[in-house]
């Protein structure tokens, strides 16, 4: 009996402290994704990249409010829609890949020796859209949304395939964007490159002056999204 | 036996609470240098942020308002019809105008319960990463995903999926779980291929992942891209 006595007290006062320290585990979890706790170079890198976005943004609206003024002064004159609709279609034709097109860059080549699973050449790519490429292709086959990155096995090798076709090596990913940007994105310490080295594989970096990329093969069929008309 | 039982009590609890006094004091401590160092920095972002969405917003009212205008055919014109269709046609495969149909919203989250089970193992091991959404936007592809968005971000073709510090961007802007992913296509085969990767290794790992298939009566609706196409080095090869 003298026994119980005090165990029920303690056993309180020992689950009471349990309770307030995960409590105090969970705030601090919590701090960890919080933005004032990361990197002050990750801050930097974040403000460099939203300011850069909002100064693209402003051109943007600039350039819209310009249009629609044209339009809406000329509205009666067929012939200034017609202007319009013209030069919006070249833009799109760009952001489409409907067009060969050529600019200075940075070209990636990975060897035959290399150990590169589809996964990493995903990563390249997505590391050089962040930082700033405008067009890529690898092994001359323009990427764009429905670029499909997978692999094949046979008896004695696995493939990386793009668009379900074999890449033969050496890869050559090239990509149209600031030279000196573009190589930086991807040697950054802690970057692709270094995780890459981590597995022995080495790719290769030269900026160039000129890249041609050509246009889409295809260009992508919409069968089951249809355009979602906002009812006004 | 009973007299030293309440002082003792008394002196457990508070011990018990100097302890924890001791905890929060220390994660103050720790955490006010760096949050006051980086207090402007988040300042900016949070400022750039705000505009960054009113600019958005400016943008897609006067696209909206464009849209309108170039699709009011005057006196039914068969070239400016024509030019309107095909500036229409475009701007669904920029991604520039919102769709809807058929297919598979999957959403993922941190393993906060995982975290909290294990709260000494190290918290990288119970978050979400880029490289998962990466690995599931892939896979989606594969399953002929014919538009997808994360959190109402539209993936479009330069659209990166990436991280600073533990917080995920994607065209850049900052995103926080759940991630909730949709894709429009046959909901079958996106169901069939998430099923067979990063979806299913989640799983296995314990995050609390899940998705739900939708068909053309029930559409699924993804937002246009807001963001905009630079073209500053890039010229048509003529």
């Amino acid at each position: 009996m003298n026994k119980k006595n005090w165990q029920v007290p303690i056993t309180i006062v020992l689950v009471f402290l349990g309770v307030l320290l995960s409590a105090q585990f969970q705030t601090q979890t919590r701090v960890l994704s919080d933005l004032s706790m990361q990197k002050t170079e990750d801050l930097i890198t974040m403000v460099r990249n939203l300011s850069d976005k909002r100064m693209q943004l402003e051109r943007e609206l600039e350039e819209n409010e310009r249009k629609v003024l044209t339009i809406k002064n000329s509205s009666s004159d067929e012939l200034n829609i017609i202007n319009s609709l013209n030069a919006e279609l070249n833009k799109l034709n760009l952001i489409n890949g409907i067009e060969e097109i050529k600019g200075p860059g940075l070209q990636v080549i990975i060897d035959q020796d290399s150990p590169i699973l589809y996964v990493d050449i995903v990563s390249i790519i997505n590391e050089l859209w962040a930082a700033g490429a405008e067009a890529i292709s690898v092994n001359n086959i323009r990427i764009d949304t429905n670029s499909i990155f997978f692999y094949t096995e046979t008896e004695n090798a696995m493939y990386i395939t793009l668009n379900h076709k074999p890449l033969t090596f050496p890869i050559l990913i090239n990509a149209i964007g600031n030279p000196n940007t573009l190589e930086k994105g991807l040697t950054l310490p802690g970057g692709i490159i270094d995780n890459l080295a981590l597995f022995r594989a080495y790719p290769y970096l030269e900026q160039t002056e000129e890249i041609i990329i050509p246009a889409i093969e295809n260009p992508p069929v919409f069968i089951d999204a249809i355009i979602n008309k906002k009812t006004p | 036996m009973r007299k030293w039982v309440l002082p003792i009590t008394i002196v457990c609890i508070i011990s018990g609470l100097l302890l924890s006094l001791q905890f929060k004091a220390q994660a103050s401590l720790t955490s006010n240098p760096i949050g006051q160092r980086n207090e402007a920095l988040v300042g900016l972002i949070n400022n750039s942020e705000e505009e960054i969405v009113k600019y958005q917003e400016a943008i897609n009212v006067l696209r909206e308002e464009l849209d309108k205008i170039e699709n009011s055919s005057p006196t039914g014109q068969v070239d400016i019809k024509q030019l309107q269709q095909k500036v229409q046609k475009a701007k669904l495969q920029a991604g520039l105008l919102p769709v809807k149909g058929r297919g598979i919203k999957v959403i993922v989250d941190d393993n906060n319960a995982g975290l909290n089970a294990a709260p000494n193992d190290d918290p990288n091991r119970y978050i979400i990463h880029y490289e998962n959404i990466l690995n599931i936007i892939t896979e989606l592809k594969l399953g002929r995903a014919e538009a997808i968005s994360i959190n109402g971000q539209r993936i479009v073709t330069p659209t990166e999926i990436r991280c600073v510090g533990n917080v995920i961007l994607v065209n850049i802007t900052r995103l926080a779980p759940p991630f909730e992913i949709s894709a429009i296509g046959n909901p079958d085969i996106l169901e069939e291929m998430l099923l067979s990767g990063e979806y299913d290794l989640l799983k296995g790992t314990g995050f609390p992942v899940s998705y739900t298939k939708y068909n053309s009566e029930n559409p699924i609706e993804i937002p246009a891209y807001t963001g905009t196409y630079q073209f500053n080095y890039t010229k048509i090869n003529e």
